[in-house]
């Protein structure tokens, strides 16, 4: 008799479908379900669930976007339909996530460019695609609506709904299908919190991805780390409101000391492997979307993920 | 399974003679149900109490020391498999690799790089742990020199010494084996001698299996042979069967479910084929020496450092001393920033401050190392507590002006940090990233 080690899970993570091809309303190539694991993230014996999902970051507002990701991509960045076909075709995304961050700028009320920017990606790749919109609670319920809507049929993800500002997001997820990202400050009992009152306002559970706020490496992201194994947990031991897969986007790594004082020689290499480390560590926790911003890391996490999904010992190969 | 402290006191002599180091019976243990003390240290212990007390009361996975020396490392009793649960104690050796086949010139330049490099990061000096000598070359001669040429460096690094063939060891310990080097590794048909070597000379021994199986089975075999510094090296052929293996045997160990587990984890990150993600899984998923190619500035930076970060107790957050800190020389018309004495919100705002070149001093008050938000939440951070550290620091005789910037998020105290300290109050931006920006719009336009 083998030595086998015996966790007694009783739950198992909820399933999320993010995109949706022709079949099944939509025009993406490709749809996804994520989540389905039964134990452990990458111990499971057969393949159950899927490999993470490596998202690719583009915004609308690349001023406002990190230099060294200017510097690499270079003109790329100001053309939002290039750029986003360049990280599906040549970067090999799995998922581009686009930031509308011209909404940050002050007194912003151009809502019809946003709709323009969503339907610039829709129609530049044909890979499912996460929203991050407003927040700015002026602006929001436009902002979700418009987003929404240009997006009908294609089941995106929008995000990002916090405690004290989710009812916008949540009505335009629900009023298009569209599932949701629901973050809280790095605190399995805060995102516990927020997906009841999101399951309070119709949300479903299929329908939300779990942020829990990844601080960079080196700033805070060993709470984070922490807080996605505790989800984890808590989910398979059974608690349904925990049961939802995870998302891990670290955005202030670019901007972090380590990182934005590097000398330039070597501050990409730096960059991806801040970035490449984090998602690693995060999926190793059991985080399945990880977001990266540096074109470099995709393939790497790739190449690891498939190391990491691959079954041991001769038994299993027969 | 576990005895609790008083069931283990029962057993003890009760004389208190402090010959095991703790000052009573009841304190050792005390130490003994916590497993962090070992029933040997006892002399006046009959047998049978040895036996019922070894098995449920040594630490569930075996302290293994590497090295001698300032720069020695101890790794193993690990107690759980979450850090979360408590915390995770003895951060992994990463330990640079060479091979015999190199050039002398190359692996004194390896060695010296493991020997001086640290990277400072939040207060703290980071260095890679170790040097790994490789037997590829075949040759237990050529072994032996490579070894010596570490050795003449005179780094004092914990040794790692790689060989299948147990006289090229035989022929390197000439040169270190009074340093406590780890020797890698004893499998089914050598460990025998790999075992006479390792006691001969007082190491560490990695023992090498690609099932738990096996491993079992040589931990028997090499305890039987009177080795019981061992650690566990589960040969995994890709990244999955690290994660699977080192987690099975964690678990195992941790529960007590298979006593022969209980020892730390030895992990070859470049054996997979991805050094880097077997880097980062070794340091997340209970690694405890780790060997890998010299690294470049990008991984060698993000590995020290996600070690630090794993490593660090969940319950501790790290703390700095209150007091006045200056960025830069500031003079007597310089800002005073305000924030709390945790350390990621110290280091993350002066980094910022340090970029903005605007020299200035930041007040730390002591918030028990909370953050802003939960300080002001939970009302540790207050506007006595603010005036007090102003009086306290002198920050009056440092400056001329009395204007204070306090964080975005303490900002509903603003008014009562003016009414209670006498000065007049800005509040800056929630976000560090911005504090450059606030400093030259907001306090130069003030001025």
């Amino acid at each position: 008799m083998a030595a086998d080690a015996q966790f007694g899970w009783s739950g198992t993570i909820g399933e999320v479908t993010l995109g949706a091809t022709k079949a099944e309303g939509g025009t993406r190539r490709v749809s996804y379900r994520i989540g389905g694991g039964t134990t452990l993230p990458f111990l499971e014996k057969e393949r159950v669930s899927p490999s993470p999902l490596i998202a690719f970051e583009v915004c609308d507002y690349p001023s406002f976007w990190s230099p060294i990701i200017r510097n690499y991509c270079g003109d790329l960045v100001n053309n939002l339909a290039e750029w986003t076909k360049t990280a599906d075709t040549r970067y090999g995304a799995d998922l581009i996530r686009l930031h509308l961050n011209s909404t940050r700028q002050r007194n912003f009320t151009d809502i019809a460019a946003v709709g323009k920017a969503v339907e610039t990606v829709l129609s530049a790749s044909s890979l499912p695609l996460v929203i991050e919109g407003s927040n700015e609670p002026k602006i929001d319920s436009e902002v979700f609506q418009k987003c929404g809507e240009t997006g009908q049929g294609e089941r995106l993800l929008l995000g990002t709904a916090e405690a004290g500002h989710y009812r916008s997001i949540a009505a335009a997820a629900l009023a298009y299908n569209h599932a949701l990202i629901a973050q809280s400050p790095i605190d399995v009992n805060l995102a516990k919190q927020l997906n009841i009152l999101l399951r309070e306002i119709g949300v479903r559970r299929d329908h939300i991805i779990i942020d829990p706020y990844t601080g960079a490496l080196g700033y805070g992201f060993e709470y984070s780390y922490s807080a996605m194994e505790r989800i984890r947990f808590a989910a398979l031991k059974g608690d349904a409101d925990l049961a939802m897969p995870i998302v891990c986007s670290a955005s202030d790594t670019l901007s972090i000391k380590e990182v934005r004082e590097a000398d330039p020689a070597v501050q990409d290499a730096i960059a991806i492997s801040w970035e490449f480390y984090t998602g690693v560590a995060a999926a190793a926790a059991g985080a399945e979307i990880i977001c990266v911003r540096h074109p470099q890391t995709i393939g790497m996490l790739k190449e690891a993920f498939a190391g990491m999904k691959a079954r041991a010992g001769p038994e299993e190969v027969q | 399974m576990a005895l609790k402290a008083l069931d283990i006191y029962k057993l003890l002599p009760k004389k208190n003679c402090k010959e095991c180091g703790d000052p009573t019976c009841l304190t050792f243990a005390m130490k003994l149900a916590g497993g962090k003390a070992d029933v040997d240290l006892c002399p006046y212990l009959d047998g049978q109490a040895k036996s019922v007390l070894g098995a449920t009361t040594r630490p569930p996975i075996r302290l293994i020391r590497v090295g001698v020396g300032e720069r020695f490392f101890k790794v193993g009793e690990e107690t759980v498999l979450y850090r979360h649960e408590k915390t995770f104690y003895h951060p992994p050796g990463i330990v640079f690799r060479v091979s015999d086949t190199q050039s002398p010139d190359e692996i004194a330049a390896v060695t010296r790089k493991v020997r001086d490099e640290t990277f400072t990061r939040v207060g703290t000096d980071l260095r890679f742990s170790g040097i790994a000598i490789e037997n590829t070359s075949g040759s237990a001669e050529t072994f032996a020199k490579a070894v010596a040429v570490v050795e003449q460096q005179q780094a004092h690094l914990p040794p790692v010494l790689i060989a299948k063939d147990p006289a090229a060891l035989s022929a390197a310990l000439v040169h270190c084996g009074s340093y406590r080097p780890l020797l890698h590794a004893a499998t089914g048909e050598n460990y025998r001698e790999m075992c006479a070597l390792a006691k001969k000379h007082g190491c560490p021994l990695v023992i090498r299996a690609s099932t738990l199986d096996g491993l079992i089975l040589l931990v028997k075999n090499c305890t039987a042979e009177g080795v019981l510094d061992l650690m566990l090296d589960p040969a995994p052929e890709n990244l999955g069967a690290f994660i699977t293996r080192s987690t099975q045997i964690r678990q195992l160990a941790i529960t007590r479910s298979v006593p022969e587990l209980g020892y730390p984890v030895y992990l070859d990150a470049s054996a997979t084929g991805m050094q880097d993600a077997a880097l980062v899984l070794g340091i997340v998923k209970y690694a405890s020496v780790i060997v890998t190619s010299p690294l470049p500035p990008g991984p060698a930076k993000a590995s020290l450092t996600l070690r630090q970060n794993i490593y660090t107790d969940p319950q501790k957050p790290i703390q700095m001393n209150p007091g006045l800190y200056r960025v830069g020389n500031p003079d007597r018309d310089a800002p005073v920033l305000m924030t709390v004495n945790f350390s990621l919100t110290f280091f993350t705002l002066q980094g910022y401050l340090e970029s903005s070149r605007i020299p200035c001093f930041m007040l730390i008050v002591d918030t028990e190392g909370l953050s802003v938000l939960t300080a002001v939440a939970a009302g540790k951070l207050n506007e006595t507590l603010v005036r007090d550290s102003l009086k306290k620091f002198g920050v009056e005789n440092e400056v001329t002006h009395r204007n204070l910037i306090i964080p975005g998020y303490a900002s509903p105290l603003s008014g009562r940090i003016e009414e209670a300290s006498g000065w007049k109050v800005m509040v800056g931006p929630r976000d560090a990233a911005e504090v450059g920006e606030f400093l030259q719009e907001e306090w130069k336009k003030k001025r």
